[in-house]
């Protein structure tokens, strides 16, 4: 239920959008009418319309109506399995219905029908007096051919005032006939676009993991004793978690550690209700998740977490109707009093997780599982929030599990757990030394490759909300160079590495690539986004290199050869891109982009939601490809650890401006 | 944009972008009202305009919609750049429209000239944009955190003909939470398309062919990039045990409000009074 509330909820926002592009927007009301009921479809039409209604007004709203009838049919008929001939009767149904409708409210709103008549009629006699006049002026000069000429436009003339004085008499049927055929000629046109979609939709995998528990008896989740717990996902063939035993006291503060894929995802899944595959879960009560007093769960990704769209509201959010507790104690706790009005879009990354714990809190739970919560975050964001973690325990009664890679947040706990070694380490497929550099350049100090002056940028210039994200940025990059941008949140960093590669053109100042401005040779500067799943834009790995290298998917050679730069197996190719880890995505991203032989590589926050062992493999992928090929690399970070190596260089970014004390020579 | 030299600095026209969903920063009396009267106001006077778009009514709406303007201290730069094809097409309409003729006939040195069709095609782009200037007055003044419990405390009355409308309001709600994320998350998509290479193909066919593989992937992408997301989200919400309040200031009509309320419904009383005798 609540997975398929937030499916509702984003899916209305991307209507209104692609709405604007004819056909597009139907495809997400497609699959929503596919996958879930009728009445997910009607509250994803309201919450969509209501949107567009605030954008666009009325006719944004007719749009997202349109899509959700277009969408809707053809995801009813194919979840149904039925065929054309269903889809058009119901469109003919439907047009008649329309088009009655149509008829019956032109003739209610008889002064609205006069006006577009009105309007009609003026333009067409508008044209039609153009054209008798050429007529006229064509007839009076004799120019060859000019009599029939003249005549035909005046005679074209009267036909066209003709037909519209009957189209017009004949209106109440010429609107039903065409709302009939139209919505039948749509309504086909989405049905064979979409059926085509849908099918390629059908394999994206559901990632939700949290399912709610079905439960009455009290709630009390702790002391919690897991013996021997086994747990194994469907469809795979080895476990996740194997023979675990573990206890929660109340009140204790627990760190478990360990590399990705051993498990401590699963581990909070069991903590949160799940049924383990084999062994015994024992505790004095129901789990009761999110309910007062029972299991609360703080994950990953900062921005999924915070639902609310002010402060304030998030912090309520989902409470039940009528609960009322202490906002402004709660924000104090994790030391945001100050911001409760402000809205959730403009937090750092480390405020939302602060944010999502004080939402927490606010249950008062037993039990706090926070699964990761730091690995999205910068240093500065990461300190608060464990500070706000390990000061729980003086003012709560409640057991804290902190599932965590870092070994140095394990710290502050009482007690420690390492899942390494337990379950199956599903890591990357590394094979041995990259392929000899076709070209070796060497250090040179020529003429830089990147050469940034004076740049600055303001988004939404002009407006009430300017906002300036870089002021008077100089600086130089050579061949060969490894340079590291370090900022923390809002310092400008992503929108520097945007200019660099040409996305993004500078309000002042220039950044040029050999001499030329980086925006007139947009791909020369291969960028790769901290979102690698946004880059992936084809359905299996050998695809989406060809596709991102400009060759052919056939030649699997290149295709190979490409893959063996990052240091992925051939055998990788014919993988799904939804089957790779966090780590395998980007290597794939960079493979892609390798395979352009790129100017320069610019990684934004290569390193996020990567565990220790990966991010180590990465940093020495580039690092070989930096000396061996003259890969000139760029890296945005907000991060130090491990990247000396990589990026000799370092530039400070803070709120837009480059800070001088570090910056080293090779500026202009 | 043509090549700049290094040494000189181009000068860019500077385009002011569409910005949605955002309130003009600051306070002021229209930024303090409920949000579910600015609903009301705006959802009331798109109905009058589609009953009596005469000009009487418009220029009320339009009087009442600058002066919204004037005491919500929204500056001109909140308006969006108009894009030039906007402007030609306007001229054309236009054009057309005017050779038309028609009823008001004006003698102008000795020729005479009919305004009627232009007058006709003014009255249109005059409601257009009256109405659009009603809904960005909304989104200008309001933050997008009012508007879901303003919608659900609209929709009270209709809980009692069991519509689900808590599950709407919390889906628009959420949806108004996820807007921003999204956006950032189209721009990067569309971004790393940016960076790709274009493949060149022969034929118009493969061409098309290649053109719609690709609007199918990116569609793709985009869903995928939406699930995940939807999922997350998904999570979190279990987290907290499903959904129930959304907002923690209850906010109810005012004073003001109901000031407002009754002004628009007097404005809407007088239109139509005067419209009706006027009518055809």
């Amino acid at each position: 239920m609540a997975a398929l509330c937030a499916a509702i909820a984003i899916i209305a926002v991307v209507v209104p959008f692609a709405g604007a592009l004819a056909l597009l927007g139907t495809v997400p009301m497609g699959l929503l009418a596919y996958r879930y009921r009728i009445r997910v479809l009607i509250a994803a039409v309201v919450a969509a319309g209501m949107i567009a209604f605030l954008i666009a007004g009325l006719g944004g709203l007719m749009t997202v109506v349109h899509s959700a009838y277009v969408g809707g049919l053809t995801g009813v008929v194919k979840r149904r399995r039925r065929g054309t001939r269903t889809v058009i009767g119901v469109a003919f149904v439907a047009g008649a219905l329309s088009g009655g409708a149509a008829v019956g409210a032109l003739a209610v709103l008889s002064r609205l029908r006069h006006l577009i008549f009105q309007a009609i009629t003026a333009n067409f006699d508008g044209i039609a007096a153009v054209l008798r006049g050429i007529g006229r002026f064509a007839t009076a000069h004799p120019f060859p051919f000019s009599g029939p000429l003249g005549a035909g436009l005046e005679v074209a003339a009267d036909r066209l005032k003709w037909l519209l004085a009957e189209a017009l008499h004949y209106w109440p049927w010429l609107i039903l006939a065409n709302g009939i055929a139209s919505i039948v000629v749509v309504s086909l046109i989405g049905w064979w676009a979409l059926s085509r979609v849908l099918e390629r939709m059908r394999g994206i995998p559901d990632v939700h993991k949290l399912d709610a528990p079905v439960d009455n008896a009290p709630i009390a989740p702790v002391p919690v004793r897991l013996d021997q717990v086994r747990f194994r996902y469907p469809n795979t063939d080895h476990d996740a978690l194997s023979a675990l035993s573990l206890d929660v006291h109340a009140g204790e503060h627990l760190a478990v550690t360990g590399a990705n894929g051993s498990g401590k995802t699963t581990l909070m899944l069991l903590l949160a209700g799940r049924e383990p595959t084999s062994g015994t879960v024992d505790r004095p009560g129901a789990v009761g998740l999110g309910r007062l007093g029972g299991t609360a769960v703080v994950m990953q990704h900062p921005e999924s977490q915070v639902l609310g769209t002010r402060v304030a509201d998030d912090v309520v959010w989902g409470l039940p109707p009528g609960t009322t507790i202490d906002v402004g104690r709660l924000l104090s706790e994790v030391g945001l009093d100050a911001h409760a009005e402000r809205d959730t879009g403009s937090l750092s990354g480390g405020e939302l997780q602060r944010l999502a714990v004080a939402a927490a809190l606010a249950r008062e739970p037993a039990l706090l599982i926070a699964d990761e919560v730091t690995s999205m975050v910068d240093q500065q964001g990461r300190e608060a929030l464990l500070g706000v973690l390990s000061g729980m325990k003086q003012r709560h009664r409640t057991a804290l599990v902190h599932i965590t890679h870092y070994n140095n947040e394990a710290d502050s706990a009482d007690r420690t757990i390492n899942l390494s070694g337990s379950g199956d380490n599903t890591d990357m497929v590394e094979t041995t030394a990259a392929p000899a550099a076709t070209a070796v350049v060497g250090h040179d100090s020529g003429a830089p490759v990147l050469e940034l002056a004076g740049v600055g940028h303001e988004y939404a210039s002009g407006t009430p909300w300017a906002n300036t994200a870089l002021r008077d940025v100089s600086f130089a990059v050579h061949q060969g160079d490894g340079l590291l941008i370090h900022g923390g949140n809002g310092s400008g960093k992503s929108t520097l590495a945007w200019i660099m590669a040409g996305l993004t053109v500078p309000t002042t100042g220039t950044c040029l690539l050999d001499g030329r401005p980086t925006y007139e040779q947009v791909g020369a500067v291969a960028l790769s986004f901290q979102a690698a799943r946004l880059q992936l834009m084809r359905s299996r790995v050998d695809l989406e290199v060809a596709s991102a290298a400009g060759f052919s998917p056939k030649d699997h050679e290149r295709v190979a050869t490409a893959l063996a730069v990052v240091g992925l197996d051939s055998a990788l190719g014919k993988r799904r891109i939804d089957q790779l880890s966090g780590g395998q995505m980007r290597r794939v991203v960079l493979a892609g982009l390798l395979a352009r032989s790129p100017r320069a590589l610019i990684l934004d926050e290569p390193l996020a939601g990567l565990d220790a062992a990966t991010q180590r493999g990465l940093l020495r992928l580039l690092e070989e490809l930096r000396r061996e090929q003259g890969l000139t690399v760029i890296v945005i970070s907000h991060d130090f650890t491990g990247l000396e190596e990589v990026c000799p260089r370092i530039l400070h970014l803070r709120n837009g401006v480059l800070e001088p004390a570090s910056a080293t020579a090779g500026g202009l | 944009m043509t090549t700049a030299p290094p040494d000189e600095r181009p000068a860019r026209q500077p385009t002011r972008p569409v910005v949605l969903l955002r309130p003009v920063p600051g306070r002021s009396a229209v930024h303090e009202l409920w949000a579910g009267t600015k609903l009301l106001v705006v959802f009331g006077i798109s109905v009058l305009l589609t009953f009596y778009p005469g000009w009487i009514t418009i220029g009320l709406v339009a009087a009442l919609v600058l002066t919204a303007v004037r005491i919500a201290h929204i500056p001109r730069g909140a308006l969006p750049s108009v894009p030039r094809w906007l402007w030609v097409l306007m001229a054309f309409g236009g054009i057309t429209a005017a050779f038309a003729g028609g009823s008001p006939v004006v003698e102008l040195a000795s020729v005479p000239i009919g305004f009627g069709g232009l007058l006709n095609f003014l009255r249109i782009t005059t409601l257009s944009i009256v109405l659009l200037g009603l809904g960005a007055m909304v989104s200008w003044t309001t933050n997008v955190g009012e508007i879901a419990p303003a919608v659900a405390t609209l929709g009270r009355p209709l809980r009692l003909l069991r519509i689900p409308v808590d599950e709407w309001a919390v889906a628009l709600a959420l949806a108004l939470r996820a807007f921003p994320m999204l956006i950032d998350e189209f721009r990067v998509l569309y971004a790393a398309r940016q960076l790709r290479p274009k493949p060149v193909a022969a034929t118009r066919r493969a061409r098309r062919k290649r053109r719609a593989r690709e609007l199918i992937d990116l569609i793709a992408a985009a869903i995928t990039v939406t699930l995940r997301r939807a999922d997350e989200m998904g999570d979190a919400i279990t987290a907290r045990g499903g959904t129930g309040q959304i907002s923690a200031a209850p906010s109810r009509p005012k004073l003001a409000d109901w000031l407002v309320l009754s002004i628009t419904f007097a404005m809407c009383a007088v239109a139509i009074a005067l419209e009706v005798p006027l009518g055809r």
